[in-house]
């Protein structure tokens, strides 16, 4: 294992209640990189390593899981990660135009980072909010009817 | 209007709670089951009750679970599909964050019908409140001896868990999903051997969609007979849960018989087209299915009614557009969507989807040419009934069904450049 | 047994063959790239869907299992057009290089376009652009672009070596194979990726860009890297020899169940080198005070012959020492015995030096022993006669033994250049019959150049008592000649006939006279060997 790279304790109580789940270790992939990925807010090559050590497996195959599943993110996003959906239900309501504006807003582009690490922009397929379309995901959050209007309330409230 | 049966407990305040879902009956059905009833009496009664995968392929689900073998050995398993996807659908999400009870209680009648002691619910990584909802429920459902060892003095056992996915479309093909629930990449694999022979952990292994477990413990507390009724008259089947979004006045999810005119679930319950506009296309069943041209709309929504016009249930999911719609944009969004979840495992899907879409990405931005709505049919029949998983179909269908249908407003917009 | 019918001819199977198998033994080849017969089946490339007969959708055959009266077609128009248009979507993102891709002339897609479809391309987009000349290890290269993800490498490395070094990585048209980043192979079977491929993506560093396929010879032969002897072909080429001064091009497996299916190891792969090594000895030559002077064979037997008689007259056949090298063929290495030790009565022959059998081992196909043919030299008596070899170097430093007489072995290598020094220049006498140049070479009074394994016929038996047959690809550089002829040449020149004019020749004796070998034909030993009934195992 690399770099003095640790899991906090409380981490590692919930990665042994994960693991317990399944009849292999390495089940528990997924649900460790989602650990890994809050507690070092990226999965960079040295938390795969870790993760790799952890549950057993190949570096290999860790690499594929995290490059084959779009929500996990090798380097580290803004303090906010802001994720629209531009998929049908969304974009027949306007998601494109959102985007347009999302971008003139924080001057970035889809799949950036602002400089000073407070956003980061992605563009995501269907979320499965098409009831309530346009959506956007920002953090954990879904922020659902969004309008140019909303957005601004939305940004402005952050910190 | 009949009483609702999946969506009961929609807005209610903390319906998502053991507590609510017991006062309402919740757990009912578990307890007629595991005390009265053999599991091949559960097996029967759903059979009865034409109860049909709402996932999209619409298998009989008592049909399904009877090809899972008595004696494996493997543990079995059973795995709930909830890695909602499919563009337009957003219906198992309400009843896991309204009712994740209802989908445990389905879970544990199905796995004592089919002699199951482990359960999982795959929910994809992006739904976070139906994971927490539902682990929650777990626990609140260990915690009354509803799960774990010796369910309600019976001498049953059964553990369950969350299992969330991280984003990728492909997980709802359910050897996807089991590949993804064993910490790998989530590419289908080759059938056979099927998931009920070799599946989960190379076990015998039952994969059914949330709202059709969900419809479980109802078709157990009031028998299967009553559920087929529920279905329109002639057509049966039960109630579906139908997501409309798009030009509508009033989207959202409606519980209806199975077989409800897909004109009547437009106009009568989600209010018809903003704007009073008129309707030029209507996709029925999830961003797969054929699209439907606006005089195809008095069609049943049903398995059958929609395969005889040559499109599908699907999802069930309806997504509505208006005569203003840019059909040319709307296909390259629902093209980049597929090309984007090619899990890049069988060459068909892969090339194919991301050949189509360089072309209608091409036709949209004004550079199209007059061949490139053969190129894209063609390629489309390239796809079509000849990848390993029904993910090729689901690219094609759209492509097909778009250009075939409505070819010339592809046309004028090539034509425009 | 089920019975079924492809394209209009019944054919009858075990239960479980699969179609793909089924055709095989009609001579119907259907086209596949992810199925490869070794490897489990993956149904990824679609390229060898078939129509049975009442099944609306294609089956792939390569996983679909045959059932009794089944119709299978697998040339119809349904078939062809599925066909083309996987080759279609395999070629979009294929870079069209052939010109300068070394799988040029034996690449799968080239053949199947060539063979089914000879589309005009309809794609008129821009292609996806991926890792060209990526390094995977200090073997293969990667080109990305070429690649049509048919996972055979990766499992390949999986399912047979057993590591997860290969992935692949991304999802839908970026897809690309890979090793993790940093971690290059280091598996001993990285050659079999560059065979496994069935396109130019995976390329073996030591043929890349070295020749055309097309202007290769193949010949069956023998691995001489260790004693699992693996099968192979050579393949060779003398065309630009002049300026290339290379010959042998490389080795590739040829399939064996007996002995290692269809795969060899990078030892054993890429150690044909010394075949056209510049230590290469071509020409008989004679120490002349410090100088080393090229003779014609008839002088170098003349001398030869005459010192070991002299040697012979003053003292006794046990002043005479013999290390023959269990690299020889059973037929070099039965001369050896037959003339030295049964004609000259030299009881001091032995081949194995300390250490002869004392290499790695990898626990699959690379042995420790890592001599092609120790079970042939124990069969033929080349051991246990006298005293072991190192007795017999060690009796030539005590002066003991006043001639010594190496047939293809390096004594310094397993002992250190200083003993052999110690030793050998004590000797009145040193003869070094061999291919290339070892450090024994110095002290030699003679040097008679023999012909390599590739330069030769004869026979090998391996670890397991499988007798295998090289054949002859290349005639032996300079003058060397077969290590047989050389003995046969020495002998006559001594007075003594043996009757041999082929390998063949002395192989009909072997069988006559020595246990183990008894009854067995040299044609019947054949490309895939015959294993000897030995006795107490």
């Amino acid at each position: 294992m690399s770099k003095g790279l640790e899991f906090s304790k409380k981490t590692k109580e919930r990665l042994q209640a994960i693991v317990a789940k399944y009849p292999e270790k390495g089940a528990a992939l997924l649900p460790t990189l989602w650990l890994a990925q809050r507690e070092f807010s990226a999965i960079t090559p040295e938390v795969e390593e870790y993760v790799a050590g952890l549950l057993g497996l190949s570096l290999v195959r860790v690499h594929e899981a995290l490059s084959f599943y779009t929500m996990y993110t090798p380097q580290p996003l803004g303090k906010y990660h802001i994720q629209l959906c531009t998929n049908i239900s969304c974009s027949l309501l306007g998601a494109e135009e959102l985007l347009a504006y999302l971008k003139k807003r924080l001057n970035i582009e889809a799949g950036e980072t602002t400089p000073d690490k407070k956003f980061t922009l992605s563009t995501v397929e269907c979320l499965g909010y098409c009831g309530t379309a346009p959506v956007m995901r920002l953090n954990e959050t879904f922020y659902e009817n969004l309008t140019e209007n909303g957005i601004d309330q939305i940004l402005r409230k952050l910190p | 209007m009949p009483e609702l049966v999946l969506t009961k407990n929609v807005g209610k305040k903390d319906s998502h709670t053991l507590g609510i879902y017991e006062q309402g009956g919740g757990y009912q059905a578990l307890k007629k089951a595991l005390l009265e009833m053999k599991p091949e009496d559960v097996i029967k009664e759903v059979d009865k009750s034409g109860l049909r995968g709402r996932g999209g392929a619409g298998f009989p689900a008592g049909k399904k679970w009877s090809f899972i073998p008595k004696e494996a050995p493997k543990p079995k398993y059973l795995t709930v599909n909830a890695d909602e996807g499919e563009p337009g659908t957003f219906k198992d999400r309400v009843i896991m964050e309204n009712d994740p009870h209802m989908l445990v209680e389905g879970s544990i009648i199905t796995s004592y019908a089919i002699g199951i002691y482990q359960a999982y619910i795959y929910v994809r990584g992006e739904y976070t409140r139906s994971i927490s909802r539902l682990e929650d429920a777990i626990n609140e459902a260990y915690a009354r001896g509803y799960l774990g060892k010796n369910i309600l003095d019976t001498g049953y056992y059964l553990d369950m868990a969350v299992h969330p996915g991280a984003g990728a479309y492909i997980c709802g093909e359910e050897t996807a999903l089991l590949e993804s629930l064993e910490g790998k990449k989530g590419q289908p694999r080759m059938k056979p051997p099927f998931p009920a022979i070799v599946g989960l952990f190379q076990g015998p292994t039952v994969i059914n969609n949330v709202e059709t477990i969900a419809c479980v413990p109802h078709i157990i507390k009031n028998g299967g007979e009553w559920f087929n009724n529920l279905g329109a008259p002639g057509v049966g089947g039960g109630i579906k849960l139908f997501p409309v979004s798009g030009h509508v006045k009033k989207p959202g999810v409606y519980e209806l018989p199975v077989g409800t005119p897909l004109r009547e679930i437009i106009y009568n319950y989600a209010g018809g087209v903003r704007g009073d506009k008129k309707v030029k296309a209507v996709i029925p069943g999830g961003s797969s299915a054929p699209v439907l041209k606006v005089e195809e709309i008095d069609v049943k929504m049903d398995f059958n009614s929609l395969a005889a016009i040559g499109s599908m249930m699907g999802s069930g999911a309806i997504i509505v557009m208006d005569e203003d719609t840019d059909l040319v944009k709307t296909l390259r969004i629902l093209i980049k969507f597929y090309a984007h979840e090619s899990c890049g495992k069988c060459t068909p899907c892969r090339e194919g989807t991301g050949w189509m879409a360089k072309i209608i990405t091409r036709i949209e931005k004004g550079q199209g040419e007059s061949s490139d709505l053969d190129a894209l049919l063609d390629i489309a029949n390239g796809i079509r009934g000849r990848t390993l998983c029904p993910m090729g179909d689901a690219a094609a269908m759209p492509v097909q069904s778009f250009v075939t249908k409505f070819r010339g407003e592809f046309e004028d917009y090539i034509k425009r450049g | 047994m089920p019975t079924l019918v492809i394209d209009d001819q019944k054919v009858t199977v075990d239960p479980g063959t699969t179609i793909i198998q089924a055709a095989k033994k009609l001579d119907i080849t259907i086209p596949h790239y992810c199925y490869h017969p070794r490897l489990k089946s993956v149904d990824m490339c679609r390229m060898c869907l078939v129509e049975v007969k009442d099944i609306p959708k294609l089956q792939t055959a390569c996983s679909t299992q045959v059932r009794d009266n089944m119709v299978v077609f697998t040339n119809n128009q349904k078939v062809l057009d599925a066909r083309r248009s996987v080759l279609e979507f395999l070629l979009i993102n294929h870079p069209l290089d052939c010109p300068i891709c070394d799988k040029a002339g034996e690449c799968m897609l080239q053949d199947f376009y060539f063979q089914f479809s000879r589309h005009t391309s309809k794609f008129k987009e821009k292609k996806q652009k991926k890792h060209k000349v990526v390094n995977l290890g200090p073997k293969i290269v990667l080109d990305s672009e070429r690649c049509i993800l048919c996972a055979r490498c990766v499992r390949f490395l999986k399912e047979v070596v057993g590591t997860e070094e290969l992935g692949i990585f991304d999802r839908g048209d970026h897809s690309e194979i890979g090793i993790y980043p940093g971690r290059p192979l280091e598996n001993n079977y990285q050659g079999n990726l560059a065979d496994v491929c069935p396109v130019g993506a995976l390329t073996a560093k030591d043929f890349r860009f070295a020749c055309r396929s097309w202007f290769l010879c193949q010949e069956n032969s023998i691995c001489p890297g260790c004693s699992t002897g693996c099968n192979v072909l050579v393949h060779s080429s003398e065309r630009s020899y002049d300026k290339t001064l290379r010959r042998v091009y490389r080795l590739t497996p040829r399939d064996n169940d007996e002995v290692n299916q269809s795969w060899l190891c990078d030892v054993g792969r890429y150690g044909y080198h010394f075949v056209d090594d510049p230590d290469r000895l071509t020409a008989p030559s004679l120490k002349r005070g410090e100088e080393y002077v090229k003779v014609d064979w008839d002088t170098a037997f003349r001398e030869v012959a005459q010192r070991l008689r002299g040697i012979f007259e003053r003292y006794s056949p046990s002043s005479l020492g013999i290390i023959p090298s269990p690299q020889l063929t059973n037929e070099d290495l039965y001369m050896v015995k037959k003339f030295f030790n049964e004609t000259l009565c030299i009881t001091n022959i032995d081949f194995k030096l300390p250490g002869w059998n004392q290499g790695q081992g990898d626990g699959f196909l690379l042995k420790a022993d890592r001599n092609p043919n120790t079970m042939g030299a124990e069969l033929l008596g080349l051991s246990g006669i006298g005293p072991q070899a190192g007795e017999i170097i060690e009796k030539t430093r005590l002066g003991e033994i006043k001639a010594l007489y190496l047939v293809g072995s390096d004594p310094a290598r397993y002992l250190g250049e200083e003993k052999i020094a110690s030793a050998l220049s004590r000797a009145q006498l040193v003869v070094f019959q061999g291919s290339n140049y070892n450090y024994a070479c110095k002290f030699a009074h003679a040097i008679l150049p023999g012909a390599t394994f590739v330069e030769k016929e004869g026979t090998f038996t391996n670890a397991q008592a499988r007798v295998q047959k090289i054949n002859q690809a290349l005639r032996p550089l300079g003058e060397s000649l077969p290590d047989w002829k050389i003995i046969l040449g020495l002998a006559l020149t001594m007075g003594y006939y043996f009757p041999y004019k082929a390998a063949e020749d002395i192989f009909k004796d072997i069988a006559r006279e020595v246990t183990g070998f008894s009854g067995l034909d040299y044609k019947k030993v054949g490309d895939k060997g015959i294993k000897l009934a030995l006795s107490g195992g």
